[in-house]
């Protein structure tokens, strides 16, 4: 998975913005959305990014996986990432 | 609006909002910038709001150093989006250079264009070069309404320009400004947008300024006009859903100049002499790209807009809404 060839990533202070500039949509991220976009840049595979993510936060609960799961999936149904 | 998700969670909401509509306040630099590079023009339309035409190049536009330094800035700071329009932006001797260094440095570049120098190699070269966009302005879906408008301008070539980008695989975005002669093609000009093969279609209320104040007496539309033009639209955007994006403001200007005192997009809008512009509808000026560097104008841009003559400005357009016919006097902030 990687960003979609329309989308641009900045990181900013608060964040990070994903601006779509096809649709001209700007998608302004936190800190946690954020490390998950760098991963992505980065080059990781998507399976592996939940996991590194509950070990940098230190999540024991297990939400840190699921949201991020649940942001993959909102990336996918936005159009902002590719396979 | 900018809005910021916080804790430690991703969210499962990503804020979303458009770059114009996104507050200038926390970012580290321009989402985008909106950049006249020329204001020279083979066209000398009716309602251009920058006057441009043959020989109205400024004076003092940016020498091709200055130019360069400026797209270098601006890549630098990561604005992920430019667009070059004018005048006519093909027109600018250096234009393939440009597009060249900020399609090279992976920036993302729209080109608005009259259309009348798409030729099919300059299509191919905006493809290979790999522009995001190339948004043409068909004020009108016949000879008669365009010609009319778009003086020296020619309706078929514009439109071959269109087929061309579409031959060549860019991407293609319309924009069309309603004047009382034009209005009632809206509708078809919206399929001819997307039987061109266009992914957006663009359009609004022609503004009262630059030429337009001359000749204002051959173009404007009533507010019954305008109702039936919105309502057009508002069809045409489901009609297209899925299909072509169908984008326009219906807001009138003072309501959009009121939202933005409060909410300053972030966007820089640069002149062909670098002059940077708080917005295109005011005539407040709050940088030099001469005098100082991009990331300067941009951390001051914030306060230049708090300046108590942009609001009282905008306030007294309520009073008088010709005062638009100012905006080429520049002010200083």
């Amino acid at each position: 998975m990687k960003l979609a060839k329309y989308v641009k990533f900045r990181e900013e202070k608060f964040g990070s913005v994903l601006f779509e500039t096809r649709s001209e949509k700007v998608y302004t991220l936190n800190p946690t959305a954020t490390a998950v976009v760098r991963e992505l840049q980065a080059g990781r595979d998507e399976l592996d990014i939940p996991g590194r993510l509950k070990e940098r936060f230190r999540d024991d609960s297990g939400a840190i996986e699921r949201e991020v799961v649940a942001f993959f999936a909102e990336l996918r149904q936005k159009g902002l990432v590719e396979d | 609006m900018a809005t910021r998700a916080s804790g430690p969670g991703v969210g499962s909401q990503v804020p979303v909002t458009t770059p114009a509509a996104t507050e200038s306040g926390d970012l580290g630099a321009p989402l985008y910038i909106a950049w006249q590079v020329t204001n020279e023009c083979n066209l000398a339309c009716l309602h251009c709001i920058e006057e441009s035409g043959p020989g109205k190049a400024f004076r003092d536009e940016l020498t091709d150093e200055q130019v360069f330094s400026v797209l270098e800035q601006a890549l630098d700071l990561e604005v992920p989006y430019l667009s070059f329009s004018g005048g006519e932006p093909m027109v600018h001797p250096r234009f393939f250079d440009m597009v060249e260094y900020v399609c090279g440095r992976n920036g993302q570049l729209k080109i608005e264009t009259n259309g009348h120098y798409l030729t099919p190699e300059n299509c191919a070269r905006l493809k290979s070069l790999g522009v995001k966009a190339v948004q043409v302005s068909l004020d009108g879906a016949s000879r008669e309404t365009f010609n009319r408008m778009r003086v020296r301008g020619d309706f078929d070539r514009a439109l071959e320009g269109v087929r061309n980008l579409h031959t060549a695989g860019v991407p293609i975005e319309i924009n069309y400004s309603p004047t009382c002669f034009n209005a009632h093609e809206i509708g078809v000009a919206v399929d001819l947008a997307a039987e061109l093969g266009a992914y957006s279609f663009y359009t609004g209320r022609t503004m009262y300024t630059g030429n337009a104040v001359k000749t204002w007496h051959r173009l404007a539309l009533s507010e019954a006009q305008y109702d039936t033009f919105f309502e057009v639209l508002h069809r045409k955007t489901g009609e297209y859903r899925g299909r072509m994006r169908v984008h326009f403001h219906e807001m009138g200007l003072l309501e959009e100049l009121r939202y933005r005192l409060h909410h300053p997009a972030a966007l820089l809008i640069v002149l062909p002499n670098g002059l940077v512009k708080l917005i295109n509808a005011l005539p407040f000026v709050c940088g030099d790209l001469r005098q100082q560097t991009l990331g300067e104008i941009w951390a001051r841009f914030q306060q230049a807009w708090q300046d108590p003559r942009v609001a009282k400005f905008v306030e007294d357009l309520a009073e008088d809404p010709h005062k638009t016919a100012s905006l080429h006097q520049w002010v200083y902030l």
